[in-house]
């Protein structure tokens, strides 16, 4: 499937996409790392404001591929992305910052700071923006209460479990607001309980209009929420299921 | 954001840990050695200086030349190119002079006058303490009225230039190949740096860092990390040179004779902290190249 149309100009100030507009849209994507062999082939996809979406599929399906070409991590070899309006496969390296700033990305292994406080981890994501100290503060302050962690910003993540890790991750994700968050199975290394935890974290920023795309291959959080569903199978978009509605 | 990226930097600074030591350890370590080579060569040119200051050539008057006459010689040879001043030695004083040489006057008995000439001991600047300083100068004074002999040393002469120019050579081809070694040194230890915070970088990128962002901090920690290494080596080499020139005065005074040997002085030490802090900067600079990030 091919589709063409005019994106927004590469080198124009990021603009919120117009309401209409679906702020993650795929047509005709296809990533390939060795010859013969393709990561994701021919994968067209809309997730619209606000929608929360899971992406599934065994391991070595694409899952991660795709999360990676939505921010810019991977350029795709054929096809179209937009996100918010920005075309990844003509995106110039100067403007990949641009874009990451309002996508947020949320990992299985966390990728914090080790040797950095919860507060300055969390604070990075406002630090690359310039963000004035006290505000960056503030705002830090009252997305670790979101997350349930404002009495632990002053230790070092190594001092705090795996769940309480991964809701750091999820806070340097959200304290910029992002308008599309990206997670990479964030509950991976997390029991049930605290899997739930996470996700219904993300739901709530869907809630308030984030664009949530989850990639997770835990059955039990699919069949949980019922929300929209997109398998990938051998880099093919298998099946979609669930709600599409935001 | 200026502050942030100083906030970073310093947070960096603060977080580096035993990498951070060993940056500034190796960065010290090479500077030491820099800074001892460095040290052997300002006191070979203080040295060479001195003995530059001590050839003259001496123009023997011609006997029966009137003081006044003599003294407007002077001045006159004063005024030709690369001379740097002029000292009229009149006969009387050379007499004193030899007498005080001598070690006495019984080489003197039995002599009726004085034999001695008067003469102009004839100080060149230190730039034209060369074979063609002095060809210019024999040129200017061949055929004055009132000189009688020009003696110049000319071995004297051409030992000192090809001394000076053997240590210029030795000293910037050495300095030279061992600043291109700290560099490369200093420039791997911050890239092991580097890849040991490889995760922070893809963090900072991760949340749209720009490259600006990304990078100052690590450019601003090269350059303090070599800027203690090149205090660190400073006061390492003033160390050493308080135990080591006592222990080998014997050794040193043979070769430097009767000057003292000198440590770098404030200037010196100051260009020596520049230096390293360049080579800190200069490093990381090298390392996020390569490194590509």
């Amino acid at each position: 499937m091919t589709a063409t149309f005019k994106a927004q100009d590469e080198d124009s100030p990021l603009r919120a996409p117009r309401a209409s507009e679906a702020p993650v849209r795929m047509y005709g994507v296809s990533k390939s790392y060795l010859p013969g062999s393709w990561a994701l082939k021919d994968v067209s996809l809309e997730v619209g404001r606000g929608e929360f979406v899971f992406l599934t599929g065994p391991s070595g399906a694409g899952k991660t591929t795709l999360l990676k070409l939505l921010f810019a991590a991977e350029r795709p070899d054929t096809g179209q992305i937009l996100v918010l309006g920005r075309n990844i496969a003509r995106l110039g390296g100067g403007a990949v910052p641009a874009l990451r700033r309002r996508v947020g990305v949320v990992f299985q292994d966390f990728k914090l700071l080790t040797r950095r406080t919860v507060e300055e981890n969390v604070g990075v994501t406002l630090d690359v923006v310039g963000t004035p100290s006290r505000e960056a503060r503030s705002r830090v302050f009252n997305t670790l209460r979101q997350v349930g962690l404002h009495g632990r910003r002053n230790d070092l993540p190594v001092a705090l479990s795996g769940g309480e890790q991964q809701r750091i991750a999820v806070a340097r994700a959200l304290v910029g607001e992002p308008d599309v968050l990206l997670a990479d199975e964030p509950t991976g290394n997390l029991d049930a309980e605290l899997s739930i935890e996470i996700i219904e974290l993300m739901m709530a920023a869907a809630d308030r209009g984030t664009t949530v795309i989850v990639a997770t291959h835990d059955r039990s959080l699919l069949e949980r929420y019922g929300r929209r569903v997109l398998r990938l199978e051998g880099g093919h978009i298998a099946e979609t299921a669930g709600d599409s509605g935001a | 954001m200026t502050a942030i990226v100083l906030r970073s930097a310093w947070q960096g600074l603060r977080s580096t840990g035993l990498m951070g030591g060993v940056a500034v350890a190796t960065i010290a370590t090479a500077l030491f050695m820099l800074g001892a080579f460095a040290l052997v060569v300002v006191n070979m040119e203080g040295l060479l200086d001195d003995f530059g200051r001590e050839l003259q050539v001496t123009a023997y008057l011609e006997e029966g030349l009137a003081e006044d006459q003599a003294k407007e010689l002077a001045h006159r040879v004063e005024t030709v190119e690369g001379v740097e001043f002029v000292n009229h030695v009149g006969k009387d004083e050379a007499l004193e002079r030899f007498r005080a040489m001598a070690g006495g006057a019984a080489l003197l008995e039995g002599l009726e006058g004085n034999p001695l000439p008067a003469s102009l001991g004839i100080f060149l600047r230190p730039e034209n303490r060369t074979p063609e300083g002095l060809a210019i100068l024999q040129a200017s004074l061949d055929g004055l009225p009132g000189i009688e002999e020009l003696a110049h040393g000319q071995e004297w002469v051409d030992g000192y230039a090809r001394l000076a120019a053997l240590l210029r050579v030795v000293g910037y081809a050495l300095g030279g190949v061992l600043s291109l070694a700290t560099l490369l040194i200093v420039a791997n230890t911050i890239r092991l740096g580097l890849y040991a915070r490889r995760d922070e970088i893809d963090i900072l990128e991760l949340v749209g860092a720009s490259r600006f962002f990304v990078r100052t901090p690590f450019l601003i920690e090269g350059f303090v990390q070599g800027a203690l290494g090149g205090c660190v080596a400073a006061a390492l080499l003033a160390l050493a040179f308080g135990l080591l020139v006592p222990e080998l005065r014997y050794g040193l005074a043979f070769f430097l004779g009767n000057a003292a040997p000198r440590f770098f002085d404030a200037g010196e030490i100051f260009r020596l902290v520049m230096g390293g802090a360049g080579l800190g900067l200069g490093g990381a600079a090298l390392a996020l190249v390569g490194g590509n990030s």
